[in-house]
């Protein structure tokens, strides 16, 4: 018999930790952002822009990420996490890491503190992968959502590696690519091979869940995984030999790969038995809408267009901000009211089932916020990205405000969700 | 189906998956209910919408909890039943009604 996913779930204790500093962190970014509109008008390697996307990437992006993967392998695996102690290290060499390394960037300072951090987010990462890895040798579930988490963790020890070599390189140079190359080498490996595969892996799962679709083919998902690790892979060479057609044809490959995975969740939104859609559904959607512009941008961008050619470079900070913020922070932030309150209620209220009248775990946190998060988050995404591709600071600064807004409803929630407290009877 | 057992399905009512909001008889997860009135026995055959449903557990407890404490006389045995998989034809009309289906 199959077992029921809950009974492998692992404490609260090592899960909502990486919610609350994630949540923190991106609303100390959304300040940032607010504060230092430059970062985002000018070529994107400046320390501010360095700084805040690092923030961004381990300090809230891949900190929850990691936080609801322990909660979510189960789910996926049907097995029980490996080790909560691990889960613990790396929470706590990511959390003082990312934060060193935002520091570094920051003061544009390669030296002790930079080493120290990125030394503390590969140890993270090497005790996250070898949970992972050793979580998923012991289930017997062979589909293809665990390939997709495999592999999407060995490019986080990959991204995280070549991070720290370039760090090196910028020290003391070694390597005769130029560090701009190696630069777009780094954040690929960690945008394609961490977060999207990584979010194909666990969507393609638990979005067919949420919206109740069956009957679903994988084959799909399965173009899918090829298509990316090997046009990543072709890329990664490319980029390092400095061969433009290779990174052309591996660009193609990717966007192919990731719409062949965005017609697998078009196909199970349109099987999909639950029709209204709620408020983390919602944002969820909004931002696989917003997906498809990076995807453009970046072909206009390998392909060099005419008309694109004096905007290059405010093209390819948009391109980055599209992903970062428009796709994976937004989805993240849907998919905390589809995660979150289920872990806390059952923290709260396991045991007390079927006793006494229970609240649901959407009614853990205010919707109405949630609501007007969502609003403000499109509106404050869209002043930022037609700021970004003006290159005019105030209109960055006017979206940094409005999503900061958006950031702290969601912090307002997060903690409600996290401190809620069952009512007296 | 004989009367006490239209009695418990009306019960099991009023067990909601908190996912769906839908109760668990009109999304069609119970398969069968057997009341054995010589031994004190209940079985209910359930299902979920998907094997690594996380809400499994709750739905299940849920019912065994509201069973029990309608039948304290009772002993009450929840089976997870996978065979055959749930799929949108078991919904009711009324459950379709509340998903928005039509």
């Amino acid at each position: 018999m199959n077992q029921i996913a809950s009974q492998n779930a692992p404490s609260p204790k090592v899960v909502v930790p990486h919610f609350v500093f994630g949540s923190l962190t991106w609303l100390v970014v959304s300040l940032l952002i607010l504060f230092n509109p430059t970062a985002f008008t000018q070529h994107f390697f400046n320390p501010l822009l360095l700084s805040i996307t690092h923030l961004l990437a381990l300090g809230w992006m891949t900190m929850v990420i990691f936080g609801a993967l322990y909660q979510l392998i189960p789910v996926i695996m049907e097995v029980k996490l490996y080790s909560e102690r691990f889960a613990l290290f790396s929470f706590v060499l990511l959390g003082f890491g990312s934060v060193l390394l935002a520091y570094s960037f920051w003061q544009f300072s390669f030296h002790s503190i930079l080493f120290v951090g990125a030394t503390f987010v590969v140890v993270a990462v090497v005790f996250f992968v070898t949970n992972v890895l050793i979580t998923a040798y012991s289930s017997k579930k062979k589909n293809i959502e665990r390939i997709f988490i495999i592999t999407a963790s060995i490019w986080l020890l990959f991204t995280v590696l070549a991070g720290l070599t370039l760090a090196i390189n910028f020290a003391f140079p070694f390597m005769k690519t130029s560090n701009l190359e190696l630069l777009k080498l780094h954040a690929h490996a960690g945008i394609v091979g961490w977060f999207i595969q990584l979010i194909i892996g666990v969507s393609s799962k638990l979005l067919p869940m949420f919206m109740v679709s069956h009957n679903l083919k994988t084959k799909k998902l399965t173009y899918a995984y090829f298509l990316i690790n090997i046009g990543l892979i072709f890329g990664i060479i490319s980029l390092f030999i400095q061969w433009k057609s290779g990174v052309i044809i591996s660009v193609i490959m990717v966007v192919l790969g990731i719409f062949s995975y965005l017609s697998f969740i078009f196909k199970a939104y349109k099987k999909r038995v639950k029709k209204r859609l709620d408020i983390g559904m919602k944002q969820s959607a909004l931002s696989f809408v917003v997906l498809v512009i990076p995807l453009f941008l970046i072909l206009s961008l390998v392909f060099n267009f005419e008309l694109i050619n004096n905007l290059t470079l405010p093209l390819s900070v948009a391109y980055g901000s599209t992903i970062f913020i428009g796709f994976i922070s937004s989805l993240i932030m849907g998919q905390t009211y589809k995660t979150l309150p289920f872990i806390i209620w059952l923290k709260v209220y396991r045991g007390r089932i079927g006793k006494v009248k229970l609240p649901l775990p959407k009614d853990l946190f205010a919707e109405k916020v949630a609501v007007a998060q969502l609003w403000l988050f499109a509106i404050g995404f869209l002043l930022l990205l037609t700021g970004i591709s003006s290159t005019t600071n105030c209109l960055v600064s006017t979206g940094g405000t409005v999503l900061f807004l958006s950031v702290a409803l969601y912090n307002y929630n997060v903690l409600k969700i996290i401190f809620h407290k069952p009512k007296k009877t | 189906m004989n009367t006490t057992n239209e009695k418990l399905i009306e019960l099991l009512k009023e067990v909601i998956d908190p996912e769906l909001m839908v109760n668990i008889v009109d999304l069609g997860l119970v398969y069968g209910v057997t009341i054995n009135e010589s031994t004190h026995e209940i079985d209910v055959d359930l299902t979920l919408t998907s094997p690594g449903c996380p809400m499994g557990d709750m739905i299940t407890e849920d019912a065994k909890q509201l069973i029990n404490a309608n039948y304290p006389t009772y002993e009450t045995e929840i089976h997870l039943v996978w065979d055959p998989v749930w799929s949108i034809e078991k919904l009711t009309e009324k459950g379709k009604e509340e998903l928005g289906y039509f």
